[in-house]
């Protein structure tokens, strides 16, 4: 009988762990989604191991306002979008939801290039594998619960560690690695310029930030969570940056030093099997698709609750479509456009790519502000008001990714 | 895209029929409203004509009104911000507003108790639309002139009103009266409005069934959380916070009062109430025990001690008590004095030592006669008793064996202290359940 078995401390508290555990594993690993696979891999192609410590400091900012977002969604019970049309007004909500919007529209494009670009890998076309993929990731969220979707999606990011045997596979230079990781140097070029803020961009993504608060708030998580909240925050930053760390390095360790260039991350897994064998290739191309599934599943997502929440209507995984419709509906509507841009022959594809990262880096920034703007509020935060500390570390990071920013403006007009 | 429906203001009416009248449906107030959302950054003008600054925020008043009045205007002079009173205004309308006197003394705006700023603490805040039992954003908030002062009277939820606002000029400032929702029957959360609101919408929550208000609270966090518990009946916040989850609870409490929250576990069922406490730090506890009526913090405090997976820690305390030589008529008042509880099922006799001898049942009673002692009908199927530590396991066990819908707890002199119900059962088994998480697959959500 269950209450006979005695239950030591210790396993409650993993199992405290285990229950709390998802928000930030999962909105970290899914930052690693195509588009951040190709940013990597460019990254690692044309700059070795030079820029891994953009990556580094795209990490630390990741953990801190991940940290910032599950936070505010805990202790607010709302989501981005509607905390900014609250505390900012109807304009700005609006404008916000609408950037994200199409900004979320061109990345959930942008997975399922990656899951057409893999499935040509293995020989599937994409107008067989994108539908598949669009209906598979509507069936996984739509027809199960909360609970079933997140453990769906744990298992899922599994395919991660395909990264990191590709990694240690293509036998790198640890101590140029090292060497990248902890001290910048920064070639003042367009080319770095972009790629550097891409990595920004791509890392610390504004639908990750709205997703991780709208799926702290769904998954009603407490105060009393908040420490293991922290824990799970830190743990899928981490990989995150961790797994980003092997794509690079796979990357300079093998196209770099015999000078390859590429364009993309099928790119990267095809230029691999020459360099560092056919399993190497594979192992990138599965890691591809778990990263594009992963990914796809949580952008209509976190698109359906930015969009419930601006309008104040309910956005819960276990309520039904009859009860959230506007939830339903918008995810359908994503998925569905998305697809089709994918699979209209001659479709300007790389365009929307491009735009797509600009739109996402320009957004970053006022999000940022909002975030760090309803941290310091205190009818807002309660007794989870931001510190001056805190405020202090915000403030930095806004700058810095301004300045990205701004660069990168400047060099797109020149 | 399709939005759920709102609800047209002849549902609200029915509803509310015969509780009092709906403003909205008067004709002349449905043609006078004026937008909130679109008044704000409008100019504010002596009489005459010359501006004195633009509109910043509207003040009203809360009370015992079910439609607030505006108490002043805030208006944005130069670079300062003041305060203008709310008799001052001679006319407000879509475009303007225009004061009765050629000369306004300004003043800065303090915040007072009981008042609430419409645009900085309503418009876009959550609400709770006491009809579509939910939590919703208010899009828009009307004003109209009603018994000679000018009050809010609306509030829209629509998604329509929501995106007219992003248009600029008079497109964006239109109200769209069709999707009005009467002021009565929301409740809004503001700051600053203190405990008094509108009869109408607090009558409209005490009709909500508990596991739905324990819904809606679990939905809202912080300020607002507290301000919906804080205007519900306490009886009812009481049940509702029954059906809430534990984890909930305890952030719950931790953002009320130690005074609100003694009011609200003293009207709990005490075995409820005592699980509650339980999880909880010594010194918050404590400080809710002081807050207490003594005699219910001595009863709590007995049932806390208790360790939850034995027999007294999953037992209420409730339950009624009568002696053998008691009268069958006299058993029946007392459990009709009872009847709102679910321990009404029957009476527990001791004897003269205040030992455990039978329990009877209701319909005994109803089939005997009156005046007849109750020693009378002392006999088999006797109740199950077990002791206060048995082990819940070995209580599942009894309860199993015997059939039965409850179990009498005694202590060690065979004094019945407690009755442990199938419904108390089940929650310690969730509470067991739950504790140990994904380690049985529960899942834990």
């Amino acid at each position: 009988m269950a209450t006979k078995q005695v239950i030591s401390p210790k396993k409650i508290r993993i199992a405290a762990l285990l229950a709390v555990m998802g928000p930030g594993v999962i909105a970290g690993l899914s930052d690693d989604d195509p588009a951040g696979i190709t940013t990597y891999s460019v990254l690692g192609a044309k700059y070795g191991y030079q820029l891994l410590w953009v990556l580094v400091a795209s990490t630390a900012a990741l953990i801190i306002f991940q940290d910032l977002g599950a936070r505010i969604g805990v202790v607010t019970r709302q989501g981005m979008i509607g905390l900014i049309r609250q505390k900012y007004g109807a304009r700005s909500g609006t404008l916000s939801a609408g950037a994200l919007i199409l900004a979320n529209i061109g990345t959930m494009t942008a997975e399922f290039a990656g899951i057409a670009a893999a499935g040509q890998l293995f020989g599937l076309s994409k107008y067989l594998s994108v539908p598949i993929a669009a209906l598979v990731v509507s069936f996984l969220v739509l027809r199960n619960s909360f609970a079933r979707v997140e453990k769906i999606f744990f298992l899922i990011s599994g395919v991660f560690i395909a990264y990191v045997i590709a990694g240690f596979m293509s036998h790198p230079d640890w101590g140029s690695a090292l060497h990248g990781v902890v001290v910048p140097s920064m070639p003042f070029t367009r080319d770095a310029v972009f790629i550097a803020t891409a990595t920004f961009g791509t890392t610390l993504a504004p639908w990750g930030l709205a997703f991780i608060q709208s799926y702290a708030v769904d998954k009603r998580l407490t105060r009393d969570d908040l420490k293991l909240l922290r824990v799970d925050v830190w743990t899928g930053s981490l990989l995150t940056g961790i797994i980003g760390f092997f794509v690079i390095v796979t990357c300079a360790a093998t196209l770099n030093k015999n000078g390859i260039q590429i364009n993309d991350a099928a790119d990267a897994a095809k230029a691999l099997e020459p360099l560092a064998g056919t399993l190497a290739k594979e192992l990138f191309a599965i890691g591809l698709i778990g990263a594009a599934l992963l990914a796809a599943s949580i952008l209509p997502l976190s698109t359906a609750y930015s969009v419930s929440d601006l309008t104040g209507r309910p956005a819960a995984l276990d309520d039904s479509p009859r009860e959230a419709p506007l939830f339903y509906a918008t995810f359908g509507v994503i998925t569905t456009v998305s697809a089709i841009l994918i699979l209209i022959p001659g479709a300007p594809l790389i365009k929307i790519l491009v735009l797509t990262q600009i739109l996402n880096a320009v957004l970053l920034l006022p999000l940022l502000i909002y975030m760090y703007g309803i941290s310091r509020d205190e009818r807002l935060m309660g007794e989870f008001v931001s510190t001056r500390t805190m405020r202090v570390i915000y403030g930095l990071i806004i700058a810095i990714v301004a300045i990205a920013v701004c660069c990168m403006l400047w060099f797109t007009i020149n | 895209m399709k939005k759920p429906p709102v609800k047209s203001i002849n549902t609200v009416a029915k509803r509310f029929a015969g509780r009092s009248e709906l403003v909205l449906q008067r004709k002349n107030i449905r043609e006078s409203l004026v937008s909130v959302a679109g008044l704000i950054g409008r100019p504010v003008r002596y009489q005459g004509g010359k501006e004195i600054g633009r509109l910043v925020d509207v003040v009203v008043r809360h009370g015992e009104d079910s439609y607030p009045p505006v108490s002043g205007l805030i208006v944005k002079v130069g670079q300062s911000k003041s305060f203008i009173d709310g008799a001052r205004i001679a006319k407000l309308t879509q475009s303007e507003i225009q004061l009765s006197s050629a000369k306004v003394d300004l003043t800065e705006f303090i915040r007072r108790e009981g008042e609430s700023l419409l645009d900085a603490d309503v418009l876009d805040h959550q609400i709770v639309d006491v009809n579509g039992l939910r939590v919703v954003r208010s899009s828009d908030l009307y004003l109209a002139p009603l018994d000679r002062e000018i009050r809010v009277v609306g509030v829209d939820i629509s998604f329509k009103a929501f995106i007219r606002r992003i248009f600029p000029g008079a497109l964006g400032r239109g109200p769209i009266p069709e999707h009005v929702i009467d002021w009565a029957s929301v409740a809004s959360l503001a700051h600053g409005t203190g405990v008094v609101r509108s009869t109408e919408s607090r009558a409209a929550l005490g009709q909500l069934r508990p596991a739905d208000l324990a819904d809606l609270i679990e939905d809202l966090a912080g300020r607002e959380r507290s301000a919906l518990i804080e205007m519900l009946d306490p009886d009812l916040a009481a049940d509702a916070l029954e059906e809430m989850e534990d984890d909930e609870l305890q952030g719950l409490l931790r953002g009320l009062s130690a005074e609100r929250s003694a009011s609200l576990i003293s009207r709990m069922e005490p075995d409820e109430g005592a699980e509650v406490l339980r999880d909880l730090d010594d010194d918050h506890r404590e400080s809710i025990f002081l807050e207490m009526d003594a005699s219910v913090a001595k009863q709590l405090r007995k049932l806390v001690e208790f360790d939850e997976t034995l027999a007294g820690g999953i037992m209420t305390s409730h339950m009624l008590i009568t002696h053998e030589a008691d009268t069958v008529a006299s058993a029946l008042t007392l459990l009709v004095e009872h009847k709102g509880r679910d321990i009404s099922d029957g009476v527990v006799v001791v004897d003269g030592k205040g030992k455990l001898l039978d329990h009877i049942q209701i319909i005994e009673l109803i089939a005997a006669k009156p005046g007849a002692a109750l020693s009378s009908l002392i006999g088999p199927p006797y109740p199950t008793s077990v002791n206060i530590n048995t082990r819940l396991d070995e209580v599942i066990d009894e309860f199993a064996n015997n059939r039965g819908s409850s179990i009498i707890v005694v202590d060690e002199k065979n004094k019945p202290v407690g009755r442990i119900l199938a419904d108390d059962l089940v929650d310690a088994l969730a509470s067991v359940s739950n504790a140990s998480g994904f380690a049985q697959g529960s899942g834990g959500l």
